[in-house]
């Protein structure tokens, strides 16, 4: 009986396991891998997606669903850069850039949870929509000229020898795993997920939650958009295409189930690790993008295979 | 009625096996802890209406669930058609020739009639569909019973009864021999119910027999033929229709009750908690009642009657359509639960499963949900403050658990009922709704859960148990309002309680509404 008690915590024991082994054969394929340069690259590259994550895991844990981010990130990331140029202050240009993240995220929760349009569909639609944003705001073009030398700072930039992204990374890391853990808003998140009757019936005011859920998340997924130009040095409209399916592949290789009730931050950061080893792995042997794609899709699926497996193997 | 049918020789007489169309034998049924059927025998003959009669828990559904293969027997035998009846599913058991009509009927909103009558077996070519005389003989039989049905309106446009018609002639087409209908006049209205007895009447011409379930006396008296009896998972007796009384048939279903001795409490008559006046939902008209500080309340009636509804109505689930609710004297409106619980009611749920509780956390996480502000501060949870309130519970309930971190779904139905009722006292509430609050749990967790029941009220918790268990009732409740319909019927004091009396009152048919308004 032992094994009900932690199962949870096996099963995070089984991704990173998952993960060592692929980090201990990438590092006898690859003299290069197994670096502080390559490392370093890795974790910069996977930051965005685990700063997002780190939203977008309670969000299905409470069994939302949310296509929107990638969209979100291209058009806050083009508006930090657009808002620089219009002679804003870059730090309020960021905080402007948040806002509209934020303001796409309400408009997510309220869409799901007032007019009960199933989360798929309304994420969808602002997806398109916030996309086509960036591109009419800029004619479709890229803004590099006039961003001073500040805007890269918080992409590229070091405070005491360590990279401000990482920084920032293990902050937000830091921040959602307390309220996962620790708070109200996060026992309540995996009550919805469990049972949204029974949350209902139980006084939790269920559609408050989620609206706020979806708020996080764009929020998060506005300030990973400035990073990301900040890091790019340059405001893109087509940046964060398909970011969207790294973050929810990341999310549920770390054994957040899809109907939502379980999940963990720590496991989707591990679940980040996993695909931005891979890709990085396969960079380093030669191997091309399109077959990088093609192993992404069988790792996910097979991951959430042994996942089932794992837990009908416990429920025996 | 339909013709005279002869009532059955002695067993093992001159008649054929053939008379029989089902045959049960030593048929039994074990749950954990309960045995839901002991030793059923039961013959039901070939090309008659028989109906099976029973209170909540009597039996009837796990005979029904068995025959349709939606339980597994634990023991005896089963000859339909003279042979031995073992299928596998509910698929095989349609294919011998069983169909049955649920009170979840299995209609496909999104196709239309036409297609519903012939889903699954659609006459094709290639896969083509095509028409035939044999599913025009399907769609003549949709224009002879109800005519104001479209044949090509989408399913889901219609009313509960016409689906029920879609699926009587399905069976229909399928030429099942026998067809079992679970309380078929439940949601329907007067008239709808005349035209499902004409609909049974033409089912007996064209040899096929029926086993028909209701609560609903007025019904057997229209339209069976014989009448079994169940009580406690045994069969009390099968009579004649033609030959049996009412006030016998009552009699028979209700037994010797047992009930555990009514302890009078001090209820405070001065101290009103909650006033309904006129109350109006969909499913509920002019409910109006009130509830006193320490008293339990109970409503008693049938399934579908209205005791749910009138939960999820005080509860802040249901829209009102009219109609005031009064807690403590300050007029409220309930949006959401939540609302209701910053009043001071909580409830328990009648699902326990699906509504009551969140199978994948621990009692721990269960018991704390309804109220965490107060183990908590700055929103963050107080570990040691929440273990301390889940173990008091485990304690004070006498909640079976390894632990407080064990999952509520590896709990037995009674103990998930305790971490029910202990998350609604967690709640700090003053008002508590119980929807059937032992349904599915062992005779000692019963005992248990009336006795904490009888703690909180003594306590000053003031209680409405909305049960269709009149043992439960009648031993716990002060006051009863009788139910029917979405109606109050009739308000008991429970010193003047006779089951007799409660049972004539609660299942009496839609026909006879007036005539017993008249009565009172």
């Amino acid at each position: 009986m032992k094994i009900t008690l932690s199962s949870s915590f096996l099963q995070k024991m089984v991704i990173v396991g998952v993960l060592i082994l692929i980090v201990v054969i990438l590092s006898f394929l690859s003299k290069s891998f197994l670096t502080f340069t390559n490392l370093n690259n890795v974790t910069r590259q996977v930051a965005f997606v685990v700063i997002t994550g780190c939203a977008v895991t309670p969000l299905m844990i409470s069994g939302n669903f949310d296509l929107s981010i990638g969209s979100i990130l291209g058009l806050t990331g083009m508006l930090s850069a657009f808002f620089v140029t219009l002679s804003i202050p870059l730090w309020l240009s960021i905080v402007l850039s948040i806002l509209v993240g934020s303001g796409i995220g309400l408009l997510n929760g309220l869409m799901v949870v007032k007019l009960r349009i199933p989360s798929i569909i309304a994420t969808l639609g602002t997806m398109y929509a916030a996309r086509g944003l960036a591109l009419v705001i800029t004619g479709g073009n890229s803004i590099h000229m006039g961003l001073g030398e500040k805007f890269i700072l918080l992409g590229r930039g070091y405070l005491g020898g360590i990279p401000i992204t990482f920084l920032i990374m293990v902050l937000t890391i830091l921040l959602f795993y307390f309220i996962e853990s620790k708070t109200i808003l996060g026992r309540y998140t995996y009550a919805i997920g469990g049972n949204k009757r029974t949350a209902l019936l139980s006084g939790i005011n269920v559609g408050s939650i989620v609206i706020f859920l979806y708020l996080l998340v764009g929020s998060l997924t506005g300030f990973s958009g400035t990073l990301m130009a900040s890091r790019l040095g340059v405001g893109q409209p087509m940046v964060g295409t398909g970011f969207e399916f790294d973050v929810i592949v990341a999310v549920v290789l770390g054994g957040t189930s899809i109907e939502g009730g379980e999940g963990s931050i720590f496991g989707m950061l591990i679940g980040a690790f996993i695909v931005g080893f891979i890709a990085n792995g396969l960079n380093l042997l030669g191997i091309h993008s399109f077959y990088q794609s093609i192993l992404k899709g069988v790792v996910l699926v097979g991951a959430v295979l042994l996942d089932q497996k794992f837990k009908e193997g416990i429920a025996d | 009625m339909g013709r005279e049918v002869p009532f059955p020789p002695p067993v093992m007489g001159d008649c054929q096996m053939d008379e029989n169309i089902l045959e049960v034998r030593h048929l039994t049924k074990n749950y954990p802890g309960v045995a839901a059927l002991k030793d059923v025998n039961l013959d039901i003959r070939r090309n008659t209406v028989h109906c099976i009669v029973g209170e909540n828990g009597a039996g009837k559904s796990t005979f029904i669930k068995i025959l349709t293969c939606a339980e597994v027997r634990s023991g005896g035998e089963i000859r339909f058609q003279g042979r031995d009846f073992n299928p596998r599913s509910i698929r095989e058991a349609m294919d011998m020739g069983i169909s049955t009509l649920f009170q979840e009927l299995n209609v496909v909103n999104q196709l239309t009639v036409e297609e519903n009558l012939i889903l699954g077996r659609e006459p094709n070519r290639y896969g083509i569909i095509k028409k035939t005389n044999e599913s025009d003989r399907i769609f003549q039989l949709i224009k002879e019973f109800a005519p104001d049905i479209p044949l090509k309106k989408k399913v889901g446009l219609l009313s509960f009864a016409e689906k029920q018609v879609i699926e009587i002639v399905k069976t229909i087409a399928v030429e099942a021999s026998l067809l079992i209908m679970d309380e078929p006049t439940a949601a329907v209205s007067e008239n709808e119910a005349k035209r499902l007895f004409s609909i049974i009447r033409y089912l007996k011409e064209k040899n096929i027999t029926v086993i028909y379930i209701s609560h609903i006396l007025d019904d057997i008296f229209t339209i069976g033929d014989l009448v079994t009896v169940f009580r406690d998972g045994e069969i009390v007796g099968t009579k004649k229709v033609a030959e049996i009384t009412r006030e016998d048939l009552i009699r028979m279903m209700i037994g010797k009750i047992t009930v555990d001795e009514y302890i009078p409490r001090a209820v405070d008559y001065q101290k009103k908690v909650i006033e309904v006046k006129d109350l109006t939902t969909n499913k509920l008209r002019n409910i109006s009642f009130s509830l006193y500080k320490g008293e339990i309340l109970g409503f008693y009636g049938l399934r579908g009657a209205g005791k749910t509804e009138i939960a999820q109505a005080l509860f802040g689930l249901d829209r009102l359509i009219s109609g005031d609710v009064e807690v403590e004297e300050r007029k409220t409106r309930f949006r959401i639960p939540q609302d209701a619980m910053t009043n001071g009611i909580a409830m328990v749920p009648e699902e326990r499963l699906t509504e009551g509780l969140i199978m994948k956390l621990s009692v721990r996480s269960n018991i704390s949900i309804t109220n965490l502000k107060a183990l908590s501060g700055l929103g963050v949870v107080h570990n040691r403050e929440e273990r301390a309130v889940a173990k008091k519970y485990v304690d004070v309930m006498n909640i079976k658990a390894k632990h407080i971190e064990q999952k509520v779904a590896t709990l037995s139905g009674g103990n998930q009922q305790k971490v029910v009722v202990s998350k609604c006292l967690h709640a700090g509430s003053i008002i508590l709704l119980m929807d059937e609050p032992t349904r599915g749990v062992d005779v000692g967790a019963k005992e248990e859960i009336h006795r904490i029941i009888r703690n909180l009220a003594e306590n000053g918790t003031s209680i409405i148990i909305f049960s269709s268990e009149y043992p439960e009732i009648v031993s716990l409740c002060d006051r009863i309002y009788l139910l029917r319909d979405g109606e109050i019927v009739k308000e008991v004091k429970n010193q003047e309680a006779d089951p007799e009396g409660i049972l004539q009152i609660i299942t009496r048919g839609k026909r006879t509404h007036h005539e017993n308004n008249l009565e009172q």
